[in-house]
């Protein structure tokens, strides 16, 4: 449950993690763009205007130059007729700063640079022009020289609509960069479900086949990209899992059957044999240990089949309550542990619940409890123990037993090497095969332990 | 009790057709599931016994083409498979019990008794009061008394008893307990099963002169009242 809960989490995370790194990627391109097209249209603008009144300004110059003074105030003054205030300003200005000519009624506040120095500099400043009815500030750019004669003069240019196109214009930048970037957070976050969704369809079906349910196969969309590849592929390779699997069962059953068949007519034979013979003749005692040892095959049959079962993955799952199985498992072989004079104490926290298969912990707890009672002396005891720590549950048994020898701890859990070697060691070594088949099945940890002295077998499982 | 048995292995099929008769059974035989399936459906049986792998038709499909006619005919699977999963499979497909080879055929006669008792008395189960001789058991109010005497058990005490009850006269074996009374399908190395009989005997017999509950050797137990 907690587990679902933190992997969607993670989902929406990493979701909205590629959203926001797509997007401020995209943000930041586009910025840069209209950045350098705002930056050249204004220099393209703004050297225009500059260079039209550099060029009025040489222009006046050599005027002043070849005409009289009241020619050039003749000029000054039809160039101001001719030119709306909106286009041109002109102002000529005496050395008592009076005003002789021009459109523009005083020379601006702050701009009475006499010395030679303000010259070169451009100034700004406002000019309140007529607009219908009313009139309105408009900026203006100007240049300003002296004339030969202390007269001054000042040549400038309406730059209010240059200034209101690189206003508009820094608007528009503005908003596109914000709508740039609204449109990349939905663009990853689309991008971004898409991917997380092929992602978590993987993981479901994982989840799924984990279970056993090995027909799951991931959605093919048809829509020929590389989802679509990866999924097929996928899908080639879970194809071959089950084929595989379902052979492994196959083989499982056809062998199960071929030993269990024979077995079944011998131990057939055997009980219609001695029902025939009196008990105390030698031919039945006989008969008696040809049935006692096929339930022993059996025995070691079911044992071997159950650990493979248990190997190739296909048992079916469900959910366990595993205070409830460990609680029944310990009510069930407490008093066979005291009748041995074994003491026998358990704790066993609630709520812990599993995917498995029930039978299959069964008996994996029974191997565990039968070999605790099998292996501890009288007078000794056994400890059964059931832990939920926020990662998962722990299920363990300790007895004060002979314990097993560290180096001999991994050879009876590998089946390969027990087969062979642990049928010296006291005990049927099957017995912690299975449960280690078990523990592997349920995704969970086998871990053996020294009790100094005795065993703690530990099976560590993780919340589903 | 009239029994089928479907069984296409000869010498399994002759032993146990043997031993049902000298158990006092009418039985009919069937190699295969075709036949098996002709004959369950043609005849009033008490109770079938299906192989599961049988040729012509598989066991499971003839149960399930059985109970698709309507028949309730108990209906008990051996098998000779795995069986973790197969069992479950088996009781889905309408078989009522399970057995995997090779069985004691002790075994074997013990779940016939109770299932031909299931399929005569169904009613068995909702009966509140459960009487053997003097030994009386109330589902309702978890009471037991015996003589009037009141007994105390455990919760797990009383299922048993109230199993050992509800099939008294039978015979009960060591695997019917584990699986009716703990619903589980495993042989244990230990005589776990033993001990909690002890239990039960010592808190339903040992005040009283009459035992009822009797160990039968070589099979299991059985709750009855001797003559």
């Amino acid at each position: 449950m907690s587990g679902n809960r933190r992997s969607l989490g993670v989902l929406a995370t990493s979701r909205f993690r590629i959203a926001i790194v797509y997007s401020i990627v995209f943000s930041l391109g586009a910025a840069l763009l209209l950045s350098i097209v705002y930056l050249a249209v204004s220099n393209v603008v703004d050297s225009g205007t500059d260079n039209l009144i550099e060029a009025e300004v040489q222009g006046l110059r050599e005027q002043y130059r070849v005409l009289s003074r009241d020619d050039f105030i003749e000029l000054i003054e039809q160039r101001s007729q001719a030119q709306d205030v909106r286009g041109a300003v002109y102002l000529l200005v005496d050395p008592q700063n009076r005003p002789v000519a021009g459109n523009v009624p005083q020379w601006p506040q702050g701009a009475d640079a006499q010395g030679a120095d303000a010259q070169g500099k451009w100034l700004e400043f406002v000019v309140s022009v007529p607009f219908g009815d009313e009139t309105r500030d408009h900026e203006m750019r100007a240049r300003r020289f002296v004339l030969p004669g202390g007269y001054r003069m000042l040549v400038g240019h309406d730059v209010q609509e240059r200034h209101n196109v690189k206003h508009l214009m820094f608007q528009g930048l503005i908003v596109a960069v914000v709508l740039t970037l609204l449109l990349g957070l939905g663009g990853g976050l689309w991008m971004g479900r898409r991917i997380l969704a092929q992602a978590g369809a993987v993981s479901a079906v994982a989840q799924q086949i984990m279970r056993g349910d090995l027909s799951q196969r991931l959605p093919v969309r048809n829509t020929d990209d590389e989802f679509d590849a990866l999924a097929r592929e996928i899908n080639g390779m879970l194809e071959k899992i089950e084929q595989l699997t379902l052979g492994m069962r196959t083989v499982l059953d056809s062998a199960a059957h071929d030993l269990r068949t024979p077995l079944n007519r011998l131990q057939s034979r055997a009980e219609s044999g001695m029902a025939a013979l009196p008990v105390s003749s030698p031919a039945h005692h006989v008969l008696e240990q040809v049935s006692v040892e096929v339930d022993r095959m059996r025995g070691t049959l079911d044992a071997l089949l159950r650990i493979a079962l248990a190997e190739t993955g296909t048992v079916a799952r469900e959910s366990v309550d595993l205070s409830e199985l460990v609680t029944s498992m310990v009510e069930l072989y407490a008093p066979v542990s005291e009748e041995r004079g074994i003491a026998f104490s358990s704790g066993i926290a609630a709520g812990a619940v599993i995917q498995g298969s029930r039978q299959l912990l069964a008996q994996a707890l029974a191997n565990l409890l039968d070999n605790a009672i099998k292996f501890t002396p009288a007078g000794g005891s056994i400890a059964v123990a059931l832990r939920v720590p926020p990662d998962g549950a722990e299920v363990s048994v300790s007895d004060n037993g002979p314990g097993i020898p560290a180096d001999k701890r991994e050879l009876v859990l590998g089946r390969r090497v027990r087969l062979d070697e642990a049928r010296n060691l006291p005990g049927s070594g099957l017995g912690l095969s299975l449960v280690a088949a078990v523990t592997k099945l349920h995704g969970a940890e086998l871990m053996l332990d020294d009790a100094s002295p005795g065993l703690n077998v530990t099976i560590k499982f993780l919340s589903a | 009790m009239h029994i089928l048995i479907v069984e296409d292995d000869e010498t399994a099929r002759a032993y146990l057709a043997k031993a049902l008769r000298e158990a006092g059974h009418t039985v009919d035989v069937a190699g295969d599931g075709m036949e098996g399936l002709h004959m369950a459906s043609s005849t009033a049986l008490d109770l079938a016994i299906v192989d599961r792998m049988l040729p012509k038709l598989d066991g499971l499909a003839l149960i399930q083409s059985l109970r698709a006619t309507g028949r309730k005919t108990p209906v008990l699977i051996l098998s000779a498979l795995g069986e973790v999963d197969d069992r479950i499979t088996g009781l889905r497909a309408g078989g009522d019990d399970y057995l995997t080879k090779p069985y004691h055929m002790a075994e074997l006669l013990a779940r016939v008794d109770a299932l031909g008792r299931r399929g005569e008395s169904s009613g068995s189960d909702s009966i509140a009061k459960l009487r053997v001789a003097d030994l009386e058991l109330d589902r309702m109010t978890r009471r037991v008394t015996r003589g009037g005497k009141k007994i105390e058990l455990t919760a797990r005490e009383f299922q048993l008893l109230e199993y050992l009850m509800r099939h008294s006269g039978q015979v009960v074996t060591r695997t019917m307990l584990l699986e009716g009374v703990w619903d589980y399908h495993f042989d244990p190395q230990t005589n776990v099963i033993d001990v909690h009989i002890s239990r039960l005997r010592h808190a339903i017999d040992k005040d009283f002169d009459k035992a009822l509950l009797h160990t039968v050797r070589g099979a299991g137990y059985s709750l009855r009242e001797e003559e």
